[in-house]
């Protein structure tokens, strides 16, 4: 009861609980790419069947987050950043780790600068990008300094709330949304939404940080519970938005958005109501939501750093912060924005969906071996 | 403790330090009561207005080619904070409208901010008014490009075509009416009367332009200040140019066809004695068969709809018997049969353009068929035979008594 | 001092020594039937007279002495008729005593000093509390005296797990504090945890409990307050019950309760005494209030200067009619408003109650009216900031009422900067701050972060009682059943 125990200059270290996990990786998964995967996902599939595309990418990552989960229950109470070196090497492992950080400190970048391309395409326009970014950076590290339980709970906060209006604005397109939109069903068979499913599992990046968090877990063996229902929660909002913009802006009319989410929100109006116009509320949680992503990405970023190279958290993340500032200046246009975001896909593609299965393959046979051996 | 706290200190002061830099910023703020909103828009061909004209003689004038004129109806303030005073007459219209002739629409929006002290702003632009012979010599992509690019206009705006002056339908007789709301108003008519259509907005029509699909648009018409709702504008999916207009008539026809009526009525006249009988929809709806065998492609579209008799001048104060709603029943069918296949003539025969959705229904109840003819389809579509069954039946006979 | 030394001489001693307290008297007698000198002492306003005089001086002075040796024990067990007697042998000791309110006895030939504890009983009668008025609910507050809070406690039901640890805090002026909680119930870490930041104090006076208050509190820089105070020996009852520590100081009528989070102080006991569904709207109402409190003039600046696409159309066209002529920024006329009723309410404060209230409605109404008639301010915002005022006031908790009045002037700043953006920005702070803070090792956002479902019963609605039959377990209570 005497309050957290605080590591000498160092944050303060609390036991997340299973739900609190499952929260975190939900908020770090609904992040810049809610207001774009209808169109992403429509164009490599090109029918509107994007929404089973959307599920299939679903389905697919949570088999992703399950194999990370088990990898991550046989090294008890250490991250990934710790063990990995166990398994490939030090050599291997040095060359891991770094990637890592540099994934999440990417990841972090990319969020931020997506919350200025909209938000200074409809909110702020006019407001420099370093006055947009620099405040928002500086909350994130007050919460981060809050340590993750501070997180945890700031989560806690940010997820019904986001649920909740979410689903009001996204159901509210009902007014404008025709069932033809959404039909054929599969008219030109199951071919272009399994061609999509590569592109719409990577919109469910974001649960492999259970390879990080499973270390601080009360309960590390409800990893994969948590894991599971921690992209079930994405998994929900993102069909109903792929399926509520599509029904509402058909197939043709999402192709030419960049945001077509928030632009089927500006579609309709209820008047008598004191807003009429919704978007500014599914606004309001994307940037709640952004907030989280980018916090969730810069903190683990800045614990690899913490842990592989023996600095102090908060070292770590005060000197990290100019390096993502630096990163979120660097793409010129938005094209190249969306190249950022394409490429740290494709880095998450390998990092996540194929060396958890090797890795946990080595140490499944270490394992047996040792059993064998004694 | 005190490390703790220092940090916490250092941090605050960052905080506050960084504040208060930013509060000398504000660079994107611009008080509400400093723009003014324009509602409205109205896209005519060129010519140029009396005042344009003296000012291009006094000395403005920049490149440009003369190929549109378009007007901004304005919301007048002065004339709205009269009115929330409540100081009785409102001597002054509500709005005022200005005109600019040239081509870029952005440069011709923001042509204005050197005209006037309050730049305009377009968050709430509510209604398009495209003139008919401006959009049948440009396509709806070339005209509503900006309106879609652009960040303020909302995709929830309206988008209405004139057959004679746009300009005209901005501008009312009465000091109390804002023309552009006027037009939005009647929308929410639809449940009164079939002449209006399903409201088109600037959402639904981008899919469509992408697409390259035909579809139907309002058509209005103004005369001394008043409006009204008259017909349609059929949009070309190809070209996305005007390709004609729709009578009312052939209008009421397409709206029975697509069953998206949400109320109105059918008039018919008594076999015998030519007395008129009215039918009033309560609900209507269609259904779109597509039909295919071998290469053989036909569409059945069967409407139903359900009503109440509300007037007729013929049967005074006598019971109505079945045989008179037969009678009812049979000559609103005949009506609606006849308004459809004007609809269907004039669709097929002489513009040759889907705006239906046969096509929509085609590739939902066939989408293989579709995928080979899709690129086909506009130059199939006058030949496809389609057929109609009308089945409406009289419920209600209103507040008199029926036997 | 020794044996020898006759009472004459101890009183001169004495009378030397009390040369700077003027209101200690000595009154020299001789016991009865006897020439023995002896002399009472006392603090002239602490001591009941009447009790002296009756239970002391008379019964001294009229008993036959003769019969008996004169001892100290025949007077302290025999002859004085008071319910506390101690014994010191110092003047020093015996001058701080009569100085709290003892009576000093002093017989020649003995030389042990006597005191009689006889306090003028005069504090002020219980009434209903001020600050926390109620519709329905025991009329009764504590008041300056801490025997009547500590009855007042006691009173609320025969218990005996109703424990009351004694302390002392103030260097220089030492007062009684007492720490109380329930033994079964509360969390022995916790009794510990406020046992010890309580000992640490270090302090020359602690005038009111709000010193304690911020003396002990986890995080002085928040603007939240993280200990809760109250004038209600029910809401004391209730917190006790339900497994929390309360903190007790001599002198003042507030009591302090531990730990506690954000949706505590947006409950009023009104909630549980009132049926269950009017209690839940309320509570509903309340946290509404609380939002609208921080968050409305901010709301206004940001959709005034940066939004003018977000608000409905005919509403910007009248907000734009209202607002033409007005010479301010939204924020300048927001703040000029809002300041002037902050200033309006604390003068209403200070000022004799019946005139108060009065003023404070004169002084709103024609401030606001004069101000849209000058065209200083828009009425819309005349109707914001009235918005926000009241539903600030509607919040039971005052202290609590206080840090959201506050919080929303940065609030306005944040959107005078950022738009919607910036207000977004500083919920999201708040919501950090917050979800950072921690009452006596208590999160203080539970149970909404983190999760306790089992308690939502009792967060945003007050579940009918008969669901009620855990208590919150975020206080890791040792005994966790309401009600079997």
């Amino acid at each position: 009861m005497s309050g957290t125990q605080q590591a000498k200059g160092g944050l303060p270290q609390e036991k997340l609980t299973t739900i609190q996990v499952a929260v975190i990786i939900s908020n770090f998964m609904l992040g810049s790419g809610i207001l774009s995967l209808p169109r992403v996902s429509a164009e490599k599939v090109g029918t509107p069947d994007a929404w089973i595309s959307v599920l299939l990418g679903g389905l697919v990552a949570i088999v992703a987050g399950v194999i990370m989960a088990l990898l991550s229950q046989a090294y008890p109470g250490q991250t990934f950043y710790e063990y990995s070196r166990k398994i490939v090497g030090s050599w291997l492992g040095h060359l891991l780790g770094p990637v890592m950080i540099l994934y999440f400190a990417a990841t972090a970048a990319f969020q931020v600068r997506s919350l200025f391309e909209v938000s200074g395409f409809i909110l702020l326009e006019g407001t420099p990008q370093w006055a947009i970014t620099s405040v928002f950076l500086w909350v994130g590290l007050y919460l981060m300094l809050g340590g993750l339980g501070a997180i945890a709970r700031l989560f806690e906060l940010i997820l019904p709330l986001t649920i909740f209006i979410y689903l009001l604005v996204t159901l509210m397109g009902f007014t404008i949304f025709d069932l033809d939109n959404l039909r054929p069903l599969l008219g030109q068979g199951i071919w272009p939404v399994l061609k999509g499913v590569q592109t719409t599992s990577l919109a469910f990046t974001g649960f492999e940080v259970i390879i990080l968090l499973t270390a601080y877990m009360k309960n590390p063996n409800k990893n994969i519970k948590a894991v599971t229902a921690g992209i079930a929660i994405p998994l929900v909002i993102y069909i109903v938005t792929v399926f509520m913009v599509i029904g509402a802006l058909s197939v043709d009319g999402t192709l030419t958005k960049n945001w077509p989410t928030l632009d089927m929100a500006r579609s309709f109006e209820l008047s008598g109501l004191i807003f009429e116009r919704f978007e500014f509320l599914l606004l309001i949680i994307w940037i709640m939501q952004i907030f989280s992503s980018f916090t969730t990405a810069f903190y683990f970023s800045a614990l690899g750093i913490s842990q592989l190279y023996k600095r102090k958290m908060k070292t770590c993340l005060y000197g990290l912060l100019p390096f993502v500032y630096i990163f979120v200046a660097v793409p010129r246009k938005l094209d190249d924005v969306f190249t950022l975001g394409d490429w740290i896909g494709k880095v998450a593609l390998y990092l996540f969906g194929v060396i958890p299965i090797v890795l946990l393959i080595v140490t499944k046979w270490r394992s047996s071996k040792h059993a064998n051996q004694t | 403790m005190r490390i703790r706290h220092k940090a916490k200190r250092s941090l605050l002061i960052a905080i506050c330090a960084l504040a208060l830099p930013l509060q000398t910023g504000c660079w994107s703020k611009d008080e509400i009561e400093d723009q003014s909103i324009y509602v409205g828009m109205g896209l005519d061909p060129a010519s140029e207005t009396k005042l344009e004209k003296t000012f291009r003689k006094e000395g403005d004038d920049y490149r440009k080619r003369k190929l549109l004129t378009y007007t901004l109806q304005i919301i007048n303030v002065q004339s709205e904070s009269q009115h929330g005073g409540g100081q009785a007459p409102v001597s002054e219209k509500p709005y005022f409208n200005i005109s600019e002739t040239g081509d870029s629409m952005f440069q011709l929006i923001r042509e204005f901010s050197a005209r006037m002290e309050r730049p305009v702003i377009g968050h709430h632009l509510k209604v398009i008014v495209i003139n008919e012979k401006l959009s049948r010599k440009y396509s709806m992509n070339e005209l509503l490009d900006f309106f879609l690019r652009d960040n303020e206009i909302r995709p929830s705006c309206l988008v209405l075509i004139s057959k004679g002056s746009a300009r005209g339908t901005m501008v009312a007789k009465d000091n109390s009416i804002i023309p552009s709301f006027r037009l939005t108003g009647l929308v929410d008519n639809r449940y009164r009367s079939l002449k209006i259509l399903e409201p088109m907005t600037l959402s639904k029509l981008e899919g469509k332009i992408y697409g390259k699909q035909s579809y139907l648009l309002q058509n209005v018409i103004s005369a001394e200040g008043e409006v009204k709702f008259s017909g349609g504008a059929v949009i070309k999916g190809k070209t996305q140019k005007l390709q004609g207009l729709l009578t009312e008539e052939e209008t009421i026809g397409c709206v029975w066809l697509t069953g998206k009526g949400q109320g109105g009525l059918v008039k018919s006249y008594h076999e015998d004695n030519h007395q008129p009988i009215v039918y009033e929809v309560k609900s209507m709806k269609s259904k779109i068969d597509a039909k295919v065998a071998g290469d053989e492609i036909s569409f059945h579209v069967s409407i139903k709809s359900k009503g109440r008799l509300t007037e007729e001048w013929l049967n005074n104060n006598e019971p109505i018997d079945p045989a008179f709603k037969k009678q009812a029943e049979a000559g609103s069918q005949k009506e609606v049969r006849r308004l459809t296949n004007l609809a269907l003539k004039k669709l097929q025969k002489q513009y040759g353009t889907d705006v239906l959705g046969f096509g929509k229904q085609l590739s939902i109840q066939h989408p293989r068929k579709w995928e080979k003819i899709k690129d086909r389809w506009e130059e199939m579509f006058p030949e496809i035979p389609i057929t109609v069954s009308i089945d409406m039946e009289i419920t209600e006979y209103g507040a008199k008594i029926t036997r | 001092m020794n044996r020898e030394n006759s009472i004459e001489s101890r009183i001169e001693a004495i009378r030397e020594q009390i040369k700077e307290y003027g209101d200690v008297n000595i009154r020299k007698f001789e016991l009865g039937q006897t020439a023995v000198k002896a002399a009472i002492m006392y603090c002239d306003g602490l001591t009941d007279r009447e009790q002296i005089d009756f239970h002391v001086l008379k019964a001294l002075m009229s008993y036959s002495f003769d019969q008996r040796p004169i001892s100290k024990e025949l007077i302290q067990n025999t002859l004085l008729s008071t319910s506390e007697i101690i014994e010191v042998e110092t003047q020093e000791e015996m001058l701080s005593k009569v100085l709290t309110g003892f009576t000093a006895l002093m017989v020649d030939g003995i030389n042990e000093i006597t005191l009689i504890h006889a306090l003028a009983g005069k504090s002020r009668s219980i009434e209903e509390p001020i600050s926390e008025a109620l519709v329905r609910g025991p009329r009764a507050g504590f008041n300056e005296n801490i025997s009547d809070n500590i009855a007042l406690l006691r009173k609320q039901g025969e218990n005996k797990d109703l424990c009351l640890l004694k302390l002392q805090v103030g260097e220089r002026a030492k007062k009684d504090l007492y720490i109380a909680y329930m033994k079964g119930i509360a969390n022995p870490a916790l009794v510990e945890e406020v046992h010890r930041r309580v000992a640490k104090i270090r302090i020359d006076n602690a005038l009111e409990s709000g010193y304690i208050e911020q003396l002990i509190e986890d995080n002085y820089l928040s603007p939240f307050p993280q200990i809760q105070n109250t004038e209600r020996p029910d809401r004391v009852t209730a917190a006790l019950m339900e497994g929390k520590v309360a903190i007790l100081l001599d002198g003042t009528p507030f009591a302090l309760i531990a730990p506690v989070t954000f949706s505590m102080l947006l409950q009023s006991p009104e909630d549980y005494y009132e049926r269950w569904l009017a209690g839940t709207l309320l509570r509903i109402m309340r946290f509404f209030a609380a939002i609208m409190a921080l968050f409305v003039p901010a709301t206004y600046i940001s959709f005034i200067s940066f939004h003018p696409g977000l608000i409905p159309t005919k509403l910007v066209i009248s907000i734009i009619a209202t607002r033409v002529g007005v010479p301010f920024s939204s924020l300048l006329e927001a703040l000029i408003m809002e300041i002037a009723i902050e200033i309006l309410r604390e003068a209403g404060l200070r000022l004799p109650k019946p005139i108060g209230p009065a003023m404070g409605i004169v002084g709103g109404l024609i401030i606001g009216e004069a101000a849209v008639q000058a065209g200083i301010v828009s009425p819309i915002l005349v109707i914001v900031v009235a918005l926000t005022s009241i539903c600030s006031f509607s919040i039971p908790q005052y202290s609590a009422g206080i840090s959201l009045r506050m919080l929303r002037f940065p609030a306005m700043f944040c959107a005078a900067a950022f738009g919607m953006y910036g207000v977004v920005l500083y919920a999201l702070l708040l919501g950090a701050h917050i979800s950072r803070l921690q009452s006596f090792g208590v999160p203080y956002a539970s149970p909404a972060a983190p999760y306790r479902l089992g308690e939502w019963k009792d967060f945003l609605m007050r579940a009918p009682l008969r669901m009620m039959k855990r208590r919150p377990k975020l206080l890791y209570p040792q005994d966790s059943t309401r009600k079997r």
